[in-house]
């Protein structure tokens, strides 16, 4: 028990008033008589009856004054939660990548299944469950429902998906959980403290850790090289306590191109370096070892072309047409580059040669090339790309970029405000001094080949200064997938791919699955890998090859998750498989204010009582 | 106050058909000393009797002495009026409890006797006794003889206030002082006294040759006991002697049996004195009293 505000408290003071106006009543009233001869046999009152004289009415003062009290002070109590019926419960899955992890030939998300369908099994059959998942977005999988049948079968269809579950994931699905009676959460890692909220010490959350220590490798990257001038390298990593064996195998467009059996100690991350690729292509890198998590396992990447490739740099910056020569240099070495000021371009140039990338800064020139990136297109640039529109600059902005924390973002110069076309993914966006978020990077495939934006100018050495990380970053991403060719992607999992179709297209999954999409109005086809592999598109007149590759570093961690600090909520749950329930704040208000209004009626009643038979003068 | 009820026409027209009864005497000559008829001058025949000398020759009877040549002498009954008193205690315990309105139901009762009493064209007076400061104070009115003259004691039925003790013997002694001729005397009073002295003041208007009946007035409240219940301290209203008591229902019973042996008391002094008892116990029942219990107890008829 206790009290919710216990200042109020001092409203008992009135019971001190109470008790002086008893006292003063206790002084016993005098009344006169005719004549005592006729009292003399009538009893006096004991000692005892005068110190402790029993008031009916005092004590119910009293009563009605303690209850109105510890009402005003919020007095509540703690009970034990009764099992009722009818409860809600929100049964809650993790679906990343981790709840794939198989041992023993079951994966943590069976282990989950069982447990959840055990608890329906075990629960009323009045109560009501409701099935939220999460990953990259919390899904509600099944609405409240008391049918265990449909239950079962909604839980049967869960599956996990090759990405990392997201925190924001996480909270979306508790908050649409939190009106549940209880939560059950499923999943391989205790949830963060902060995602929790109240929900922990609200005494309905149990949490159901389906892990076990399962070994687990990983490709952690893959660098094709440059095909025969530098080395490939694959970056593995082992996420068990024990040494395991790596069998590595690398396709160069589906054909062996190296193998090789690597021994991993113990969480340890190696690069192997391979000889140079003999061509350009698809690289896939495989690890061919059984582990825990397969999505984990496979990685694409393009390698280019050994033949040399045409660039074109266009800018009135002498400075920023080195600073793009070099990265372009950088993405793939094989670039000819010719970079030229936009006035000598058009005077000059015209289209007497074929690029295959050319990069305009701060120019509306009109270039002919496979690819073409504008960075920092002035007003006039806008009609090299159909529906992008140009509304003004801006001295400043600040960069969402991948090595930024926290809501704070990377300051850059002038940035045009850019309006995108819907056929454009916009890869990076920044705040704009008052007028919120704004795309400034995006890329599309256009009618003439494929287009790249950069809204920000790139001008003094901003490219190769090292606080700007992150704008260099997003330019050599940008630069690589446009020279990416049309009818290949490389993506990681979880990411949406914009693709043009002139009509209907079937989409083949990793797993073989085909399904067929309808193009949107814009002649689009969007597609979210989920699973790590190939998928291919193809709407009868070409064929699009994406590959989706999946790792992360914590998702793909299947060591049991065991937390250090005694503190931390987390112990608890981890600990706990399921905690004793949290006694239940009972407040008493309704209970006290019925006490009060039935004392003051028995009061009430009693001085009627009085009054009818005593007259007025004695209430 | 309730002494007024008894100045209302309708209240009277009530007593009108009532007649005080007393108990006259039928004659002087057989030497009873009652009171009531004596011979004398009147207008109504009530024997003969030889002449005699020195008897009035005006009472003569003429034609009896033609027929039977004896003279004869008429005589007369002659109405004797008697004096009437009611004296109504006045002491402080008339006044309590004050809702119970004993004092008023005393004057009540006092002054409908006097006015049944005026209906034989008697004389009648009002009177209040009790002992203010040490001294007697008996107050009384004038003689009324007609009812057209009853109003008159109204004015002294609303000058009487309760207070002081009750001397009964003293209030006697003072009333036996004035040296009325013998009448009727009736007391009205709560014989909140000692027995003792209830009788000797009793027994002393009887030695007077008065006439004397009591009535036992008391309160609804005081006659049951039903004081709201709880602790009090008791004040006496004539001596201010104080005590603490618990009334209630046990409380109650006690004062019910109390003034049950106080009636008892005064009605076998009443009884051994040959003094009529009546009692009225309650203001409520005033018209009930004066209409139904008075004729039944044998004061009215």
């Amino acid at each position: 028990m206790g009290f919710l505000d216990p200042r109020n408290l001092l409203w008992g003071v009135s019971l001190a008033v109470l008790v002086a106006i008893y006292l003063r009543s206790r002084a016993r009233p005098t009344i006169d008589v005719s004549s005592l001869m006729l009292f003399d046999e009538v009893p006096a009152p004991s000692a005892s009856m005068r110190q402790v004289r029993f008031d009916l009415l005092f004590w119910l003062e009293a009563a009605a004054l303690c209850a109105l009290t510890l009402a005003i002070a919020g007095f509540f109590v703690r009970i034990p939660e009764r099992p009722a019926h009818g409860r809600s419960h929100a049964l809650v899955f993790a679906l990343g990548a981790g709840m794939t992890a198989t041992e023993s030939g079951s994966s943590r998300l069976d282990r989950a299944k069982r447990q959840a369908l055990d608890i329906i099994a075990d629960a009323h059959p009045d109560d009501q469950f409701s099935i939220i998942t999460y990953a990259l977005e919390a899904n509600l999988a099944q609405a409240p429902t008391s049918d265990a049948k449909e239950l079962r079968a909604a839980i049967g269809k869960l599956n996990a998906i090759a990405v990392a579950t997201r925190p924001a994931a996480l909270r979306a699905a508790l908050m649409r959980a939190r009106g549940a009676a209880e939560i059950d959460l499923f999943a391989d890692r205790p949830p963060p403290g902060e995602a929790l909220g109240d929900i922990a010490t609200a005494g309905k959350f149990v949490f159901h850790q389906v892990a076990a220590d399962e070994a687990n490798l990983a490709i952690v990257s893959l660098d094709p090289g440059v095909p025969r001038a530098s080395k490939m390298r694959v970056g593995i990593r082992n996420f068990g306590a024990h040494p395991q064996l790596c069998d590595l195998k690398i396709y160069l467009d589906e054909k062996d191109a190296a193998a090789q059996t690597l021994m991993l100690a113990p969480r340890e991350q190696v690069t192997a370096p391979y000889d140079p690729l003999p061509a350009g292509g698809i690289v896939h890198a495989h690890i061919a070892s059984p582990d825990a998590i397969a999505a984990d396992n496979d990685r694409y990447v393009l390698a280019t072309a050994a033949v040399p490739l045409h660039a074109l740099v266009v800018s009135p910056d002498p400075a920023v047409r080195d600073d793009l020569a070099r990265v372009l240099l950088a993405v793939n070495p094989n670039f000819r580059i010719e970079a030229v000021d936009p006035a000598s371009y058009h005077a000059a140039s015209n289209d007497s040669d074929h690029f295959a990338l050319a990069i305009v800064h701060d120019s509306d020139a009109a270039v002919h090339a496979d690819s073409t990136l504008l960075v920092f297109p002035p007003a006039g640039a806008s009609k090299l790309i159909p529906g992008l529109t140009i509304d003004g600059t801006a001295s400043g902005a600040e960069l969402h970029g991948a090595t930024q924390s926290g809501g704070n973002g990377l300051p850059i110069g002038a940035t045009r405000i850019l309006a995108m076309p819907e056929w454009m993914e916009v890869t990076s966006s920044a705040t704009l001094p008052g007028k919120g978020r704004t795309p400034v990077a995006a890329i599309g495939q256009g009618e003439n080949g494929s287009v790249g934006v950069i809204a920000f100018d790139v001008r003094d050495r901003m490219l190769l200064d090292p606080d700007h990380l992150d704008a260099l970053v997003g330019t050599v991403d940008l630069i690589k997938r446009l020279v990416t060719p049309a009818n290949v992607q490389i993506v990681a999992t979880g990411t949406y791919v914009n693709l043009p179709a002139s009509g209907p297209a079937k989409i083949t999954s990793p797993d073989g699955s085909v399904q067929t999409v309808t193009p949107d109005k814009s002649g689009r086809i969007v597609l979210r890998p989920l699973m790590a592999g190939r998928y291919k598109v193809d709407n009868g007149k070409s064929s699009v090859q994406v590959f989706a590759n999946y790792y992360d570093a914590i998702e793909s961690d299947t060591a049991v998750t065991q937390v250090t600090s005694a503190k931390s909520p987390q112990r608890e749950l981890a600990s706990i498989p399921a905690p004793p329930r949290e006694p239940q704040i009972q407040p008493m208000l309704i209970v006290l204010a019925l006490m009060a209004m039935l004392a003051l009626l028995a009061e009430s009643a009693m001085l009627a009582r009085r009054a009818g038979r005593w007259g007025m003068r004695h209430v | 106050m309730l002494e007024t009820r008894a100045f209302e026409p309708e209240y009277l027209r009530k007593l009108d058909r009532l007649v005080l009864g007393i108990k006259r005497a039928r004659s002087v000559r057989q030497g009873e000393r009652r009171i009531g008829r004596v011979q004398g001058l009147g207008i109504e025949l009530e024997n003969f009797k030889e002449y005699t000398e020195g008897d009035d020759l005006r009472f003569l009877d003429w034609n009896a002495m033609a027929r039977l040549d004896q003279p004869l002498i008429r005589t007369f009954r002659a109405e004797r009026q008697i004096e009437i008193t009611a004296l109504v205690d006045a002491s402080a315990s008339m006044g309590m409890p004050t809702s119970d309105d004993k004092l008023g139901l005393g004057l009540a009762v006092g002054a409908s006797l006097a006015y049944i009493g005026m209906a034989d064209n008697d004389a009648v007076r009002l009177g209040a006794f009790s002992v203010r400061r040490g001294q007697m104070c008996l107050e009384t009115t004038p003689f009324h003889r007609r009812r057209e003259s009853y109003l008159n004691f109204k004015d002294f039925a609303g000058a009487v206030q309760a207070g002081g003790e009750t001397r009964l013997g003293a209030a006697v002694d003072q009333l036996l002082l004035e040296r009325r001729p013998r009448g009727v005397v009736v007391v009205v009073s709560d014989f909140l006294v000692s027995a003792a002295e209830a009788e000797d003041a009793l027994k002393r208007l009887v030695a007077a040759n008065h006439e004397v009946k009591v009535v036992h007035v008391m309160g609804e409240i005081e006659s049951t006991g039903a004081y709201p219940p709880g602790l009090y301290r008791i004040r006496d209203a004539e001596s201010g002697e104080m005590r603490e008591a618990v009334f209630g229902p046990e409380a109650a019973a006690v004062c019910r049996r109390k003034v049950e042996q106080l009636v008892e008391r005064i009605r076998a002094i009443c009884a051994a004195i040959g003094v009529v008892y009546a009692q009225a116990f309650g203001a409520s029942t005033l018209d009930n009293f004066m209409e139904r219990e008075l004729p039944l107890l044998g004061i009215v008829r």
